[in-house]
């Protein structure tokens, strides 16, 4: 039977070992670590601390996080840091500490186990920027295919606020547009939000976006046009599950037509009276009623001149933790403390106000204002 | 929500004693304070809070334009101050709490009684005539480091980590929860802390300060803190034996013992 010795052990082990006084002064190190790093005990014993061998950044994080954890918790494991070498390049390392104390509990050495991380970090490394890349690309999606500008005339003043969501990893699929039917006659409003996030979603909502306008410049009405874009869904398998809302303005009238597809209700402000919402002209989301309803209903309404439209997607009203009807509440609270805003502060300041705190959907106001 | 829901506001000590308001700084939560407040229990009233991010704070009140600086987080000690009705309070705030706590006197002098920095830094950054200690690209490479380190407990450890645990079979894995934080909300603090500029704001502060500094501060160096104590108009500077930046944990007796000397002056 072969023994192992002991001192060998400890110099040759396959990870490098490291003692240190509470303040981080090395007072031992094995060959192995000698080995990785070019640095010599000579060198490092009682001269060096181990935090002067990490990266600057490394540094940071050991005095933030690293010490003040094996401080309370008596260890650390598994920590991520990069050891400059002699010759200045980085070994890229796990580290793993245990502090040990006397018997009043006052710390007296640290134990550091040191793995070489290289292969890990790389792949580590490419999968953060993979993920960094895809969303980036949504993102850049999203933005290129809601640019292009809103239409103004006399008689017509549309903004829109989209703030897409922030705390989670990828774009949402909220999308709106507004376009002319009829140049400086006739207007069509759409706000819609697409299942799903990243780039799937935003490819989705670019091919809905143009299908609607497509559909559209054919003088289809809301209803109709919803039921096209069903079947466009269908034949083309995307976009199952999407909420929208068409209408189509005629300014010298102030007539409205428009039509919901499981989506939340537009708001309409009059001048001078309480703000209200449309609850008319609904069916389901997209693509789940073509087999068994008939055609989509839209419905008609007139908005007095200085009137004020709000199309919106549900990110303004849906909180966690909290009813849909609370949501709509709110809504109408706050249309009623803005309400005699243009659209360009009107839309941005009900975003900021109904915005869900923690940022997790997207969230679009389309707010268009008719007559003077 | 409350600001003591919000930022897991804890207290001890006496009702009836002068506030003492602790600060954690970047990185972990109020445990730091764990081996000080006691040393003043009997005679301050102490309050504990976590910044939003950190700790047991709620997550879901992270917003990036209030926290865009630190101005954002000094609102919400002084919101603290508020709801408690904390007067001639004495704040002792450590590494990035310490800036916080002077832009808070900054914004409400009346409020505060004294303050204690501990490890603070204006900037961290190197600029012309000015050392922080750091460039630019080392911050760079300070989120690098978090990202790296949050990947083994980012998804998976999610649920635990914001507070919703109904799985306790993580609870054996969830080591490093002093430290444990959204990680794109560190992130953002890394980079709001780190990127932040303040030097302007010290001269302007005349609540009597104590600025505490440590032997070897790779993060806030001798300089950075003497030239905090230089621009303080009503301050005064002790050097610690302590060495690192967290004397909070590696120096407590040292620490107290600053702090009631500048509390007794």
């Amino acid at each position: 039977m072969t023994v192992d010795d002991e001192e060998d052990l400890f110099e040759s082990a396959p990870c490098g070992y490291l003692s240190t006084l509470p303040d981080g002064t090395i007072v031992r190190v094995n060959r192995t670590f000698e080995a990785w790093t070019g640095l010599h005990r000579e060198e490092l014993i009682g001269e060096r601390r181990f935090q002067d061998l990490l990266s600057p950044g490394g540094r940071i994080y050991h005095e933030t996080h690293y010490a003040p954890l094996l401080r309370m918790q008596g260890s650390v494991r598994e920590i991520a840091v990069e050891i400059v070498r002699a010759d200045g390049t980085r070994l890229p390392a796990l580290v793993n500490s245990v502090l040990r104390s006397d018997e009043e509990g006052r710390p007296q050495l640290v134990r550091t186990t040191v793995f070489d991380a290289t292969d890990r970090r790389r792949y580590e490394q490419e999968l953060l920027r993979a993920r960094r890349q895809e969303r980036e690309i949504a993102q850049q999606l999203s933005a290129s295919l809601l640019s292009g500008s809103l239409p103004t005339a006399p008689g017509l003043e549309v903004e829109v606020a989209y703030h897409p969501a922030v705390s989670g990893l990828d774009v949402g699929g909220d999308w709106y547009d507004a376009f002319w039917l009829d140049p400086g006659e006739t207007v069509g409003l759409i706000v819609g939000d697409v299942v799903g996030r990243g780039i799937d979603a935003a490819a989705t909502m670019g091919q809905l976006r143009s299908a609607v306008r497509a559909l559209a410049s054919t003088g289809l009405g809301p209803g109709p046009l919803l039921d096209a874009l069903d079947a466009y869904a269908e034949r083309h398998d995307v976009g199952r599950m999407t909420t929208l809302i068409c209408a189509r303005l005629e300014l010298s009238s102030g007539e409205l037509r428009y039509a919901c597809a499981g989506h939340p209700p537009p708001v309409v402000i009059p001048p001078g009276e309480p703000p209200w919402l449309a609850w008319e002209g609904r069916s389901t989301p997209l693509d789940v009623s073509s087999a068994a309803g008939g055609p989509r209903p839209d419905a008609g309404l007139t908005l007095a001149p200085g009137s004020t439209l709000l199309l919106y997607t549900d990110g303004l009203i849906e909180r966690r933790s909290e009813s849909l009807t609370d949501g709509m509440d709110r809504l109408l609270e706050q249309v009623g403390a803005h309400r005699d805003e243009p659209p360009a502060t009107l839309a941005p300041a009900l975003a900021r106000a109904l915005r869900d705190p923690e940022h997790v959907d997207d969230v679009c106001v389309l707010a268009a204002r008719v007559g003077a | 929500m409350t600001a003591l829901q919000r930022n897991n506001v804890v207290e001890h000590g006496r009702r009836d004693g002068r506030p003492m308001v602790f600060a954690h700084g970047f990185g972990c939560d109020q445990n730091m304070w764990r081996f000080v407040w006691p040393a003043f229990a009997e005679e301050y009233r102490i309050v504990l809070f976590d910044h939003v991010g950190a700790g047991g704070s709620d997550a879901a009140a992270f917003d990036r334009d209030r926290y865009a600086s630190l101005r954002g987080y000094a609102d919400d000690v002084l919101e603290i101050c508020r709801e408690l009705d904390l007067r001639d309070v004495v704040f002792v705030g450590h590494s990035v709490s310490a800036m916080i706590g002077v832009l808070a006197a900054g914004a409400e002098p009346e409020r505060f009684g004294r303050l204690v920095l501990v490890g603070p830094s204006p900037r961290y950054i190197d600029d012309e005539g000015y050392a922080g200690g750091f460039t630019r690209e080392d911050i760079e490479g300070l989120l690098e480091s978090m990202d790296s380190n949050y990947l083994g407990w980012s998804s998976a450890m999610a649920p635990v980590i914001m507070g919703n645990d109904d799985r306790p079979e993580l609870g054996e894995e969830l080591t490093n929860s002093f430290c444990r934080a959204d990680p794109e909300i560190a992130g953002h603090f890394a980079r709001v802390t780190f990127l932040s500029d303040n030097r302007a704001d010290l001269p302007a502060v005349h609540t009597p300060s104590l600025v505490l500094q440590c032997s070897q501060d790779a993060i806030a160096p001798d300089a950075v803190g003497e030239y905090v104590d230089r621009q303080l108009p009503d301050s005064r500077l002790v050097r610690l034996e302590a060495t690192g930046h967290c004397p909070n944990l590696s120096a407590p007796e040292e620490t107290i013992a600053a702090i009631r000397a500048f509390l007794a002056a």
